[in-house]
């Protein structure tokens, strides 16, 4: 398409289109295809000429009507190549436009990369404009006691500066987990944002409880008389003593749930508890029970390692 | 280096217009002591002002906001430029692979 296209197509308004509705439609491409509004897009220039050039001529209601009347052509109303902002702006460092350029929405690039810091991080050009980047990252790192990850806590940290900073653990935190304080960082350079307090959190084992995704597991001696006779136990649990009911006859390795006693959950729930059992015979031999041991018929014939 | 008059008379603007525009940090002269001077990146850059707010109807805040985006655009177009050059300098192997991790994580998207 040539600059001298027919302006009213040009512009795409009916021949006998208002004024002012060629006013908006000029207006809406002119927005849409200014070459400084579109920095790397080449059309874009002589789209925009076209544009304006037919403008030129619609937009005056006196060239219009001498155009309408065929006294001038499209041609007539070419301009002049313009040099656009963006000409100087792409060109390099000598060309005058680099003192507006801003880099700073960008300094978060340059925080964890390298050759990002390289690119945002520093100033090319010189000039007025000043630097304003988010503060750093500082990290923590904080040990937190079994129980007071599976319940949740709050833990108070020292700061380098001196002041403090309690921070919540979520009930059911596990190890490894990062913590993120939002602009509890270092403090933004120029205006810019804090950084974030970055808390690696390291759960301490515990002597007792095992932690098995939400349920807590744990094993649990008892007596052979327990074993044989079943009877009530007190176990631990993550928030306190219960007592549990071991049926008759249980094995060493049994496991027995605790309904809710496990690992408290986002939603509010909990895990479950599992309780593996573990016969303890008496520390020092009893010669009551040996003397059982060797009258019990039934002992004798039952073989568990064979199978049934 | 044009002359404040020179300046003034090729953006087609009054010299009050011209200081507004500096006081707003829409323009910023090459010489901040003395007589103003500007360049001619500064008299495209005027264009492009009045051009916004005769041709296309853009208020003063509308100019600032564009202008603030624009910058940024010519930061980030400039940063993109020089680090399409230092990986143009590198080994085809490491471009190679740098193509690759481009297409893997643009995959997705594009589903």
């Amino acid at each position: 398409m040539s600059a001298s296209a027919d302006p009213y197509t040009v512009l795409g308004v009916a021949r006998d289109a208002s004024q002012d509705a060629i006013r908006k439609a000029y207006r809406a491409l002119a927005k849409k295809h200014h070459p400084d509004l579109n920095p790397g897009n080449k059309d874009a220039e002589e789209r925009f000429k076209q544009i304006s050039a037919a403008y030129d001529i619609l937009g005056d209601a006196e060239k219009r009507a001498r155009f309408d009347r065929g006294e001038i052509d499209a041609s007539g109303a070419e301009t002049p190549r313009q040099n656009y902002y963006r000409d100087f702006a792409e060109a390099g460092p000598g060309g005058g436009a680099q003192r507006y350029e801003s880099r700073e929405g960008f300094a978060d690039f340059a925080e964890n990369d390298d050759i990002f810091a390289e690119l945002f991080g520093r100033r090319a050009g010189g000039g007025g404009a000043h630097i304003r980047m988010r503060g750093a990252d500082l990290p923590f790192h904080l040990h937190v006691d079994f129980l007071d990850a599976v319940n949740g806590a709050t833990r108070r940290l020292s700061l380098p500066d001196g002041s403090t900073l309690d921070v919540a653990i979520p009930a059911g935190i596990r190890d490894g987990q990062m913590l993120r304080l939002k602009g509890k960082g270092r403090p933004g350079i120029g205006g810019g944002p804090a950084g974030d307090a970055l808390i690696e959190i390291e759960v301490v084992p515990h002597p007792v409880f095992r932690r098995d995704g939400d349920d807590i597991r744990i094993d649990l001696p008892v007596s052979l008389t327990e074993a044989v006779l079943g009877g009530r136990v007190d176990v631990p649990t993550p928030t306190g003593t219960v007592t549990m009911t071991i049926p008759k006859n249980s094995n060493s390795g049994t496991i027995l749930r605790i309904r809710g006693k496990g690992v408290a959950r986002r939603d509010g729930t909990r895990g479950d508890e599992y309780v593996t059992l573990s016969i303890q015979l008496p520390k020092t031999p009893d010669p009551e029970l040996e003397k059982f041991a060797a009258d019990w018929d039934g002992g004798k014939r039952y073989n568990p390692r064979e199978g049934g | 280096m044009l002359e404040y008059q020179e300046f003034c008379l090729r953006a087609e603007l009054e010299g009050s217009v011209v200081e507004a525009w500096v006081a707003a940090g829409w323009l910023i002269p090459e010489t901040t002591e003395g007589p103003r001077r500007f360049s001619e990146a500064d008299l495209a850059r005027a264009r492009l002002i009045r051009d916004l707010h005769e041709d296309l109807g853009v208020n003063d805040e509308g100019i600032a906001i564009i202008l603030d985006l624009l910058d940024q655009v010519h930061g980030l177009r400039r940063s993109l430029r020089e680090l399409s050059e230092a990986l143009s300098a590198l080994p085809e192997t490491t471009r190679v692979r740098i193509q690759e991790e481009l297409r893997a994580r643009r995959r997705p998207a594009q589903v």
